[in-house]
Protein backbone atom coordinates (compact mmCIF):
# COMPACT_ATOMS: atom_id res chain seq x y z
CA UNK A 1 0.00 0.00 0.00
CA UNK A 2 1.45 3.18 -1.18
CA UNK A 3 1.42 6.46 -2.99
CA UNK A 4 3.56 6.99 -5.70
CA UNK A 5 4.94 10.18 -6.85
CA UNK A 6 6.14 9.78 -10.51
CA UNK A 7 8.47 12.63 -12.15
CA UNK A 8 5.85 15.09 -11.05
CA UNK A 9 6.54 18.92 -12.79
CA UNK A 10 4.59 21.83 -12.13
CA UNK A 11 5.08 25.24 -13.90
CA UNK A 12 3.12 28.76 -13.00
CA UNK A 13 4.29 31.15 -15.63
CA UNK A 14 8.16 30.56 -16.17
CA UNK A 15 8.52 29.32 -12.73
CA UNK A 16 9.15 25.57 -11.98
CA UNK A 17 7.26 24.85 -8.64
CA UNK A 18 8.29 21.22 -8.75
CA UNK A 19 10.65 20.03 -11.10
CA UNK A 20 10.63 15.99 -11.71
CA UNK A 21 9.36 15.18 -8.28
CA UNK A 22 9.90 11.18 -7.12
CA UNK A 23 8.81 9.72 -3.96
CA UNK A 24 7.41 6.69 -2.49
CA UNK A 25 5.17 7.01 0.58
CA UNK A 26 4.11 3.85 2.02
CA UNK A 27 0.25 4.87 3.33
CA UNK A 28 0.53 3.76 6.55
CA UNK A 29 3.64 5.30 7.46
CA UNK A 30 4.10 8.80 9.49
CA UNK A 31 6.40 10.42 6.48
CA UNK A 32 7.32 14.37 6.95
CA UNK A 33 8.65 17.07 3.98
CA UNK A 34 10.51 19.95 5.09
CA UNK A 35 12.39 22.71 2.98
CA UNK A 36 12.74 26.51 2.84
CA UNK A 37 9.49 28.50 2.07
CA UNK A 38 9.02 28.44 -2.21
CA UNK A 39 10.49 24.85 -2.32
CA UNK A 40 7.20 23.29 -3.66
CA UNK A 41 5.92 21.76 -0.53
CA UNK A 42 2.50 22.92 -0.90
CA UNK A 43 2.15 22.25 -4.36
CA UNK A 44 2.91 18.76 -4.15
CA UNK A 45 0.11 18.44 -1.92
CA UNK A 46 -1.95 20.26 -4.30
CA UNK A 47 -1.12 18.09 -6.95
CA UNK A 48 -1.32 15.01 -5.17
CA UNK A 49 -5.04 16.04 -3.90
CA UNK A 50 -5.60 17.15 -7.16
CA UNK A 51 -6.29 20.97 -6.70
CA UNK A 52 -4.02 21.50 -9.35
CA UNK A 53 -2.64 19.43 -11.94
CA UNK A 54 0.98 18.27 -12.84
CA UNK A 55 2.44 19.01 -16.26
CA UNK A 56 3.85 15.82 -16.52
CA UNK A 57 4.39 12.78 -14.56
CA UNK A 58 2.19 10.42 -12.61
CA UNK A 59 0.41 9.78 -9.26
CA UNK A 60 -0.72 6.09 -8.02
CA UNK A 61 -2.13 5.02 -5.15
CA UNK A 62 -2.08 1.52 -4.20
CA UNK A 63 -0.73 1.33 -7.58
CA UNK A 64 -3.66 2.78 -9.61
CA UNK A 65 -3.14 5.83 -11.49
CA UNK A 66 -5.57 8.72 -9.72
CA UNK A 67 -4.27 11.36 -12.08
CA UNK A 68 -7.99 11.77 -13.55
CA UNK A 69 -9.85 12.05 -10.33
CA UNK A 70 -11.11 15.42 -8.61
CA UNK A 71 -10.48 16.14 -5.17
CA UNK A 72 -13.83 14.91 -3.79
CA UNK A 73 -13.05 11.86 -5.41
CA UNK A 74 -9.60 11.43 -4.11
CA UNK A 75 -10.90 11.95 -1.06
CA UNK A 76 -13.60 9.43 -1.23
CA UNK A 77 -10.23 7.15 -2.34
CA UNK A 78 -8.91 7.85 1.30
CA UNK A 79 -6.32 10.51 0.87
CA UNK A 80 -7.60 13.64 2.12
CA UNK A 81 -5.59 16.98 2.40
CA UNK A 82 -5.77 20.21 5.04
CA UNK A 83 -4.37 23.49 4.22
CA UNK A 84 -1.66 25.63 5.46
CA UNK A 85 -4.15 28.53 6.80
CA UNK A 86 -7.09 26.46 8.17
CA UNK A 87 -10.23 26.32 6.46
CA UNK A 88 -13.64 26.01 7.72
CA UNK A 89 -17.42 26.61 7.49
CA UNK A 90 -17.08 29.57 9.74
CA UNK A 91 -20.47 30.24 10.59
CA UNK A 92 -21.35 26.53 10.93
CA UNK A 93 -20.37 25.39 14.45
CA UNK A 94 -17.91 22.33 15.04
CA UNK A 95 -20.41 19.97 15.44
CA UNK A 96 -22.30 20.93 12.25
CA UNK A 97 -18.33 21.07 9.88
CA UNK A 98 -18.13 17.66 11.22
CA UNK A 99 -21.34 16.79 10.14
CA UNK A 100 -21.18 18.56 6.88
CA UNK A 101 -18.07 17.13 5.91
CA UNK A 102 -19.47 13.57 6.01
CA UNK A 103 -19.97 12.46 2.50
CA UNK A 104 -22.63 10.66 0.59
CA UNK A 105 -25.75 11.17 2.82
CA UNK A 106 -29.24 9.88 1.39
CA UNK A 107 -30.50 13.40 3.48
CA UNK A 108 -28.14 14.96 0.48
CA UNK A 109 -31.08 14.98 -2.12
CA UNK A 110 -34.45 16.39 -1.50
CA UNK A 111 -36.07 13.52 -2.64
CA UNK A 112 -34.19 11.30 -0.52
CA UNK A 113 -35.23 13.60 2.42
CA UNK A 114 -39.10 13.09 1.78
CA UNK A 115 -39.27 9.20 0.85
CA UNK A 116 -36.68 7.91 2.78
CA UNK A 117 -36.49 9.71 6.30
CA UNK A 118 -36.34 6.23 7.91
CA UNK A 119 -33.05 5.55 6.21
CA UNK A 120 -31.74 9.35 6.49
CA UNK A 121 -33.06 9.27 10.09
CA UNK A 122 -30.55 6.04 10.64
CA UNK A 123 -27.94 7.29 9.01
CA UNK A 124 -28.11 10.63 10.59
CA UNK A 125 -27.76 9.06 13.77
CA UNK A 126 -24.59 7.07 12.15
CA UNK A 127 -23.22 10.11 11.11
CA UNK A 128 -23.82 11.68 14.37
CA UNK A 129 -22.40 8.80 16.74
CA UNK A 130 -19.40 9.43 14.35
CA UNK A 131 -19.09 12.89 14.95
CA UNK A 132 -19.04 12.56 18.70
CA UNK A 133 -16.57 10.33 18.55
CA UNK A 134 -14.48 12.67 16.81
CA UNK A 135 -15.37 15.31 18.67
CA UNK A 136 -14.08 13.23 21.87
CA UNK A 137 -11.08 12.36 20.35
CA UNK A 138 -9.74 15.98 19.26
CA UNK A 139 -11.19 17.24 22.79
CA UNK A 140 -13.29 19.73 20.89
CA UNK A 141 -15.92 19.08 23.48
CA UNK A 142 -16.40 22.68 25.12
CA UNK A 143 -16.61 23.93 21.39
CA UNK A 144 -18.98 21.76 19.78
CA UNK A 145 -22.01 23.94 19.40
CA UNK A 146 -19.36 27.36 18.66
CA UNK A 147 -19.19 28.63 15.12
CA UNK A 148 -15.97 27.46 13.99
CA UNK A 149 -14.60 31.13 13.05
CA UNK A 150 -14.31 31.45 16.53
CA UNK A 151 -12.08 29.42 17.74
CA UNK A 152 -8.39 29.76 18.18
CA UNK A 153 -5.82 28.39 15.63
CA UNK A 154 -4.80 25.46 16.98
CA UNK A 155 -8.44 24.36 17.91
CA UNK A 156 -9.18 24.99 13.80
CA UNK A 157 -6.16 22.93 12.72
CA UNK A 158 -7.72 20.05 15.18
CA UNK A 159 -11.01 20.83 13.20
CA UNK A 160 -9.76 20.39 9.99
CA UNK A 161 -7.94 17.05 11.65
CA UNK A 162 -11.68 16.07 12.20
CA UNK A 163 -13.27 17.10 9.20
CA UNK A 164 -10.43 15.12 7.52
CA UNK A 165 -11.37 12.24 9.73
CA UNK A 166 -15.06 12.43 9.00
CA UNK A 167 -14.26 10.56 5.31
CA UNK A 168 -12.64 7.80 7.02
CA UNK A 169 -9.21 8.29 4.92
CA UNK A 170 -6.45 6.25 4.85
CA UNK A 171 -3.89 8.55 4.25
CA UNK A 172 -4.48 12.01 5.42
CA UNK A 173 -1.85 15.23 4.09
CA UNK A 174 -1.64 17.21 6.87
CA UNK A 175 0.23 21.09 5.76
CA UNK A 176 1.76 22.90 8.85
CA UNK A 177 -0.46 21.10 11.14
CA UNK A 178 1.86 23.05 14.02
CA UNK A 179 1.87 26.77 12.59
CA UNK A 180 0.95 29.06 14.58
CA UNK A 181 -0.30 26.60 17.15
CA UNK A 182 0.28 27.14 20.69
CA UNK A 183 2.74 24.72 22.90
CA UNK A 184 0.08 23.02 24.34
CA UNK A 185 -1.68 22.18 21.45
CA UNK A 186 1.39 21.21 19.36
CA UNK A 187 1.76 18.38 21.60
CA UNK A 188 -1.86 17.38 21.92
CA UNK A 189 -2.14 17.42 17.82
CA UNK A 190 1.17 15.45 17.85
CA UNK A 191 -0.53 12.69 20.34
CA UNK A 192 -3.61 12.39 18.53
CA UNK A 193 -1.74 11.89 14.69
CA UNK A 194 0.59 9.76 16.70
CA UNK A 195 -3.08 7.80 18.02
CA UNK A 196 -4.62 7.48 13.99
CA UNK A 197 -1.21 6.14 12.90
CA UNK A 198 -1.18 3.20 15.67
CA UNK A 199 -5.00 2.78 13.90
CA UNK A 200 -3.43 2.63 10.75
CA UNK A 201 -4.24 5.86 9.16
CA UNK A 202 -1.01 7.12 6.93
CA UNK A 203 0.39 10.60 7.46
CA UNK A 204 1.99 13.12 5.03
CA UNK A 205 3.11 16.36 7.15
CA UNK A 206 4.59 19.53 5.44
CA UNK A 207 6.31 21.07 8.53
CA UNK A 208 8.92 24.19 9.43
CA UNK A 209 9.05 23.25 12.87
CA UNK A 210 12.06 20.72 12.65
CA UNK A 211 12.34 20.07 16.49
CA UNK A 212 8.20 19.10 16.04
CA UNK A 213 8.91 17.20 13.28
CA UNK A 214 11.44 14.85 14.00
CA UNK A 215 9.90 14.27 16.62
CA UNK A 216 7.18 12.99 15.04
CA UNK A 217 7.98 11.64 11.66
CA UNK A 218 10.17 7.88 11.42
CA UNK A 219 11.29 9.03 7.56
CA UNK A 220 11.49 12.47 5.57
CA UNK A 221 12.21 13.61 2.57
CA UNK A 222 13.73 17.53 2.02
CA UNK A 223 12.71 19.70 -0.73
CA UNK A 224 14.36 22.63 -2.80
CA UNK A 225 13.59 24.61 -5.55
CA UNK A 226 10.85 21.78 -6.57
CA UNK A 227 13.19 19.00 -6.56
CA UNK A 228 14.11 16.13 -3.86
CA UNK A 229 17.31 16.57 -2.18
CA UNK A 230 17.27 13.80 0.28
CA UNK A 231 15.44 11.48 1.94
CA UNK A 232 15.30 8.96 5.12
CA UNK A 233 15.83 9.17 8.60
CA UNK A 234 15.52 12.29 10.16
CA UNK A 235 18.82 12.24 11.52
CA UNK A 236 20.77 11.34 8.70
CA UNK A 237 18.80 13.35 6.27
CA UNK A 238 19.61 16.13 8.34
CA UNK A 239 23.41 15.42 8.09
CA UNK A 240 23.73 15.26 4.53
CA UNK A 241 26.07 17.98 3.36
CA UNK A 242 23.78 19.10 0.36
CA UNK A 243 20.73 19.54 2.81
CA UNK A 244 22.20 21.55 5.12
CA UNK A 245 23.68 23.67 2.48
CA UNK A 246 20.36 23.82 1.18
CA UNK A 247 18.09 24.14 4.08
CA UNK A 248 20.22 25.42 7.05
CA UNK A 249 22.51 27.61 4.88
CA UNK A 250 25.19 26.10 5.34
CA UNK A 251 25.10 27.14 9.28
CA UNK A 252 26.14 23.95 11.56
CA UNK B 1 -54.79 52.70 19.67
CA UNK B 2 -54.79 53.56 15.95
CA UNK B 3 -51.46 53.35 15.86
CA UNK B 4 -51.32 49.98 17.55
CA UNK B 5 -53.85 48.67 14.68
CA UNK B 6 -51.58 50.66 11.74
CA UNK B 7 -48.78 48.59 13.50
CA UNK B 8 -50.71 45.34 13.73
CA UNK B 9 -51.69 45.39 10.18
CA UNK B 10 -47.79 46.24 9.12
CA UNK B 11 -47.09 43.04 10.59
CA UNK B 12 -49.32 41.15 8.15
CA UNK B 13 -48.15 43.18 5.15
CA UNK B 14 -44.58 42.43 6.81
CA UNK B 15 -44.74 38.48 6.18
CA UNK B 16 -45.49 39.12 2.66
CA UNK B 17 -42.19 41.01 3.01
CA UNK B 18 -40.36 39.21 5.02
CA UNK B 19 -40.87 35.51 2.88
CA UNK B 20 -39.61 37.61 -0.43
CA UNK B 21 -36.60 38.82 1.30
CA UNK B 22 -36.20 35.35 2.61
CA UNK B 23 -36.24 33.89 -0.86
CA UNK B 24 -33.93 36.82 -2.04
CA UNK B 25 -31.54 36.43 0.59
CA UNK B 26 -31.47 32.03 0.15
CA UNK B 27 -30.70 32.94 -3.71
CA UNK B 28 -27.73 35.36 -2.55
CA UNK B 29 -26.31 33.71 0.11
CA UNK B 30 -26.10 30.52 -2.17
CA UNK B 31 -25.43 31.11 -5.51
CA UNK B 32 -24.28 34.47 -4.78
CA UNK B 33 -26.74 37.30 -7.12
CA UNK B 34 -29.42 39.24 -6.28
CA UNK B 35 -32.43 37.48 -7.57
CA UNK B 36 -34.25 40.38 -9.52
CA UNK B 37 -36.79 37.76 -10.28
CA UNK B 38 -38.15 37.10 -7.13
CA UNK B 39 -40.84 39.45 -7.23
CA UNK B 40 -42.49 38.39 -10.80
CA UNK B 41 -42.07 34.68 -8.97
CA UNK B 42 -44.43 36.01 -6.80
CA UNK B 43 -47.09 36.85 -9.34
CA UNK B 44 -46.09 33.54 -10.95
CA UNK B 45 -47.08 31.55 -7.63
CA UNK B 46 -50.57 33.96 -7.01
CA UNK B 47 -51.63 32.88 -10.43
CA UNK B 48 -50.77 29.48 -9.66
CA UNK B 49 -52.47 29.59 -6.62
CA UNK B 50 -55.72 30.92 -8.29
CA UNK B 51 -55.66 28.43 -11.06
CA UNK B 52 -55.35 25.57 -8.03
CA UNK B 53 -58.46 27.62 -5.79
CA UNK B 54 -60.62 27.66 -8.56
CA UNK B 55 -60.08 23.95 -9.77
CA UNK B 56 -60.07 22.77 -6.23
CA UNK B 57 -61.49 25.37 -3.66
CA UNK B 58 -58.81 24.66 -0.90
CA UNK B 59 -56.34 27.19 0.32
CA UNK B 60 -54.28 24.46 0.87
CA UNK B 61 -53.87 23.17 -2.33
CA UNK B 62 -53.75 26.44 -3.74
CA UNK B 63 -51.02 26.82 -1.47
CA UNK B 64 -49.12 23.65 -2.52
CA UNK B 65 -49.88 24.92 -6.00
CA UNK B 66 -48.26 28.32 -5.64
CA UNK B 67 -45.38 26.63 -3.96
CA UNK B 68 -44.80 23.43 -6.35
CA UNK B 69 -45.01 25.61 -9.78
CA UNK B 70 -43.22 28.57 -8.72
CA UNK B 71 -40.23 26.00 -7.42
CA UNK B 72 -40.05 24.13 -10.20
CA UNK B 73 -40.40 27.72 -12.61
CA UNK B 74 -37.34 28.74 -10.80
CA UNK B 75 -35.62 25.48 -10.70
CA UNK B 76 -35.53 25.43 -14.91
CA UNK B 77 -34.71 29.04 -14.69
CA UNK B 78 -31.57 27.67 -13.10
CA UNK B 79 -31.48 25.16 -14.90
CA UNK B 80 -31.25 26.81 -18.81
CA UNK B 81 -29.71 30.17 -17.50
CA UNK B 82 -28.31 30.31 -14.35
CA UNK B 83 -26.46 27.02 -14.19
CA UNK B 84 -24.66 28.56 -17.76
CA UNK B 85 -23.59 31.95 -15.96
CA UNK B 86 -22.37 30.13 -12.82
CA UNK B 87 -18.81 31.31 -13.26
CA UNK B 88 -19.35 34.52 -15.00
CA UNK B 89 -19.68 37.57 -12.64
CA UNK B 90 -22.34 38.91 -10.16
CA UNK B 91 -23.82 41.43 -13.22
CA UNK B 92 -24.19 38.94 -15.74
CA UNK B 93 -26.66 36.86 -13.16
CA UNK B 94 -28.42 39.48 -11.72
CA UNK B 95 -29.29 40.84 -15.98
CA UNK B 96 -30.10 37.63 -16.49
CA UNK B 97 -32.41 37.36 -13.95
CA UNK B 98 -34.06 40.48 -14.83
CA UNK B 99 -34.40 38.79 -18.41
CA UNK B 100 -35.91 35.63 -16.31
CA UNK B 101 -38.29 38.30 -14.70
CA UNK B 102 -39.19 39.82 -18.48
CA UNK B 103 -40.26 36.57 -19.66
CA UNK B 104 -42.23 35.31 -16.63
CA UNK B 105 -44.35 39.08 -16.66
CA UNK B 106 -45.01 38.84 -20.28
CA UNK B 107 -46.04 35.17 -19.98
CA UNK B 108 -48.18 35.83 -17.30
CA UNK B 109 -49.93 38.33 -19.28
CA UNK B 110 -50.54 36.37 -22.10
CA UNK B 111 -51.62 33.34 -20.28
CA UNK B 112 -54.37 35.29 -17.55
CA UNK B 113 -54.68 38.42 -19.22
CA UNK B 114 -53.96 42.59 -17.74
CA UNK B 115 -57.52 42.21 -16.12
CA UNK B 116 -56.90 42.53 -11.86
CA UNK B 117 -58.30 39.03 -10.72
CA UNK B 118 -59.28 38.34 -7.50
CA UNK B 119 -59.24 35.21 -4.79
CA UNK B 120 -62.98 34.07 -4.03
CA UNK B 121 -62.54 34.94 -0.40
CA UNK B 122 -65.10 34.55 2.00
CA UNK B 123 -66.25 37.13 3.47
CA UNK B 124 -65.80 37.27 7.66
CA UNK B 125 -66.37 39.85 10.69
CA UNK B 126 -63.09 40.69 12.13
CA UNK B 127 -62.08 39.22 15.39
CA UNK B 128 -61.77 42.21 18.34
CA UNK B 129 -58.42 41.79 20.56
CA UNK B 130 -58.54 44.68 23.10
CA UNK B 131 -59.95 47.02 20.73
CA UNK B 132 -57.48 45.65 17.60
CA UNK B 133 -59.49 44.25 14.99
CA UNK B 134 -58.03 41.19 13.19
CA UNK B 135 -59.43 39.96 10.23
CA UNK B 136 -59.50 36.19 9.98
CA UNK B 137 -57.91 36.05 6.87
CA UNK B 138 -54.70 37.59 8.57
CA UNK B 139 -54.82 35.24 10.73
CA UNK B 140 -55.04 32.24 8.53
CA UNK B 141 -52.11 33.67 6.52
CA UNK B 142 -50.18 34.25 9.60
CA UNK B 143 -50.15 30.95 10.07
CA UNK B 144 -49.03 30.00 6.46
CA UNK B 145 -46.33 31.97 6.87
CA UNK B 146 -45.63 30.16 10.30
CA UNK B 147 -45.95 26.86 8.84
CA UNK B 148 -43.27 28.18 5.55
CA UNK B 149 -40.65 29.44 7.87
CA UNK B 150 -40.73 26.38 10.08
CA UNK B 151 -40.33 23.86 7.03
CA UNK B 152 -37.36 26.47 5.77
CA UNK B 153 -35.78 26.76 8.60
CA UNK B 154 -36.51 22.92 9.70
CA UNK B 155 -34.65 22.15 6.24
CA UNK B 156 -31.95 24.83 6.63
CA UNK B 157 -30.83 23.61 9.96
CA UNK B 158 -31.87 19.96 10.56
CA UNK B 159 -31.38 18.11 7.49
CA UNK B 160 -28.27 17.16 5.58
CA UNK B 161 -28.86 19.14 2.65
CA UNK B 162 -29.73 22.18 4.70
CA UNK B 163 -26.52 21.91 6.46
CA UNK B 164 -24.87 21.19 2.96
CA UNK B 165 -26.84 24.75 1.92
CA UNK B 166 -25.27 26.69 4.68
CA UNK B 167 -21.80 25.10 4.16
CA UNK B 168 -22.08 26.40 0.88
CA UNK B 169 -22.77 29.78 1.79
CA UNK B 170 -20.53 29.84 3.83
CA UNK B 171 -17.24 28.44 1.81
CA UNK B 172 -17.81 27.10 -1.38
CA UNK B 173 -14.70 26.21 -2.28
CA UNK B 174 -14.08 24.46 1.03
CA UNK B 175 -17.75 22.94 0.15
CA UNK B 176 -16.69 21.20 -2.83
CA UNK B 177 -13.40 19.98 -1.88
CA UNK B 178 -15.41 18.32 1.25
CA UNK B 179 -17.30 16.34 -1.20
CA UNK B 180 -20.54 18.36 -1.33
CA UNK B 181 -22.07 17.68 -4.53
CA UNK B 182 -23.03 21.85 -5.83
CA UNK B 183 -25.64 20.34 -7.74
CA UNK B 184 -28.33 18.88 -5.48
CA UNK B 185 -27.78 21.67 -3.00
CA UNK B 186 -28.22 24.26 -6.07
CA UNK B 187 -31.73 21.92 -6.94
CA UNK B 188 -32.66 22.14 -3.54
CA UNK B 189 -31.91 25.93 -2.94
CA UNK B 190 -33.96 26.81 -6.40
CA UNK B 191 -36.96 24.91 -5.51
CA UNK B 192 -36.90 26.30 -2.16
CA UNK B 193 -36.62 29.81 -3.29
CA UNK B 194 -39.04 29.54 -5.40
CA UNK B 195 -41.94 27.65 -2.77
CA UNK B 196 -41.14 30.68 -0.68
CA UNK B 197 -41.56 33.20 -3.28
CA UNK B 198 -44.61 31.57 -4.45
CA UNK B 199 -45.97 31.57 -1.22
CA UNK B 200 -45.39 35.03 -0.68
CA UNK B 201 -47.33 35.86 -3.71
CA UNK B 202 -50.35 34.07 -3.12
CA UNK B 203 -50.35 35.32 0.76
CA UNK B 204 -50.07 39.14 -1.29
CA UNK B 205 -52.36 38.50 -4.14
CA UNK B 206 -55.15 37.42 -1.27
CA UNK B 207 -54.49 40.56 0.60
CA UNK B 208 -54.62 42.84 -2.83
CA UNK B 209 -55.74 42.33 -6.43
CA UNK B 210 -53.63 40.09 -8.83
CA UNK B 211 -51.76 41.70 -11.77
CA UNK B 212 -49.03 40.61 -14.11
CA UNK B 213 -47.54 43.49 -12.40
CA UNK B 214 -48.00 43.25 -8.75
CA UNK B 215 -45.12 40.99 -8.12
CA UNK B 216 -42.74 43.16 -9.47
CA UNK B 217 -43.71 45.96 -7.28
CA UNK B 218 -42.54 44.31 -4.23
CA UNK B 219 -38.94 43.61 -5.42
CA UNK B 220 -37.84 46.79 -3.85
CA UNK B 221 -39.06 46.61 -0.34
CA UNK B 222 -38.20 42.74 -0.30
CA UNK B 223 -34.93 44.04 -1.05
CA UNK B 224 -34.84 46.33 1.46
CA UNK B 225 -35.28 44.17 3.93
CA UNK B 226 -33.03 41.54 2.74
CA UNK B 227 -29.93 43.94 2.97
CA UNK B 228 -31.73 45.70 6.39
CA UNK B 229 -31.47 42.04 7.82
CA UNK B 230 -27.93 41.38 6.73
CA UNK B 231 -27.84 40.27 2.75
CA UNK B 232 -27.31 36.05 3.40
CA UNK B 233 -29.07 35.97 6.71
CA UNK B 234 -32.37 34.06 6.67
CA UNK B 235 -33.51 34.81 9.99
CA UNK B 236 -32.76 38.94 9.77
CA UNK B 237 -34.86 38.90 6.25
CA UNK B 238 -38.00 37.75 8.35
CA UNK B 239 -37.07 39.99 11.30
CA UNK B 240 -36.43 42.85 9.03
CA UNK B 241 -40.07 42.22 6.53
CA UNK B 242 -41.86 42.46 9.44
CA UNK B 243 -40.07 45.82 10.75
CA UNK B 244 -40.52 47.70 7.24
CA UNK B 245 -43.93 46.45 6.99
CA UNK B 246 -44.61 47.70 9.97
CA UNK B 247 -43.04 50.71 9.26
CA UNK B 248 -44.68 51.23 5.67
CA UNK B 249 -48.55 51.32 8.07
CA UNK B 250 -47.32 53.18 10.97
CA UNK B 251 -46.53 55.89 8.76
CA UNK B 252 -48.69 56.17 6.31
CA UNK B 253 -51.01 58.84 8.14
CA UNK B 254 -47.62 61.13 7.66
CA UNK B 255 -45.97 60.38 4.38
CA UNK B 256 -49.15 59.88 2.63
CA UNK B 257 -50.65 56.36 1.32
CA UNK B 258 -48.51 57.04 -2.61
CA UNK B 259 -45.73 57.29 -0.52
CA UNK B 260 -45.53 54.58 1.74
CA UNK B 261 -42.99 52.64 -0.71
CA UNK B 262 -40.65 55.71 -0.17
CA UNK B 263 -40.21 54.35 2.98
CA UNK B 264 -38.15 51.73 1.89
CA UNK B 265 -36.04 53.32 -0.32
CA UNK B 266 -35.09 55.84 2.38
CA UNK B 267 -34.32 52.77 4.93
CA UNK B 268 -32.38 51.17 2.08
CA UNK B 269 -30.18 53.99 1.72
CA UNK B 270 -29.62 54.27 5.44
CA UNK B 271 -28.42 50.99 6.00
CA UNK B 272 -26.45 50.95 3.16
CA UNK B 273 -24.52 53.97 4.54
CA UNK B 274 -24.59 53.58 8.17
CA UNK B 275 -24.83 49.33 8.55
CA UNK B 276 -24.30 47.78 5.50
CA UNK B 277 -24.06 44.65 6.94
CA UNK B 278 -27.29 44.88 8.19
CA UNK B 279 -29.36 43.90 11.06
CA UNK B 280 -27.90 40.17 11.61
CA UNK B 281 -25.56 40.36 8.60
CA UNK B 282 -21.73 39.54 8.91
CA UNK B 283 -18.90 41.22 7.37
CA UNK B 284 -18.06 39.93 4.03
CA UNK B 285 -15.11 39.87 2.15
CA UNK B 286 -14.23 40.82 -0.68
CA UNK B 287 -15.14 38.48 -3.75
Amino acid sequence: MSLEIRDITKSFGGFRALDGVRLTIETDALFGIIGPNGAGKSTLFSVISGFVPADSGEIRLNGDPIDGLSPPQRARAGMVRTFQVPREFSHLTVRENLMASAPDQTGESLLGLFFRPGQVRKEEAKIAETVERTIAFLKLGKVADVPSGKLSGGQKKLLELGRALMVEPKLILLDEPFAGVNPVLIGEIMERIEELNARGIGFVIIEHDLEALTRLVPRLAVMDRGKVLAEGAPAAVLEDPVVREAYLGGVS
Amino acid sequence: MFYAQLFVNGLFQGLVIGLAALSITLVFGIARFPNAATGDSMTLGAYAALAAHKASGSFIVAGLGAAGATGLVLLLAYWSVFRKLANRSVVALLVASIGIAFVLRAALGVAFGHGQQVFQVPLARPYLFGGLRILPLDLQMALVALVTLIAVFGLLYLTAIGRQMRAVADNRDLARVSGIRPGRVMIALWLLAGAVAGIAGMMLGMKTIVTPEFGWEMLLPAFTAAILGGIGSPVGAVVAGLILGAMQEVSTPFVGFTYKIAIAFVIMLAVLLVRPRGLFGRVEGVR
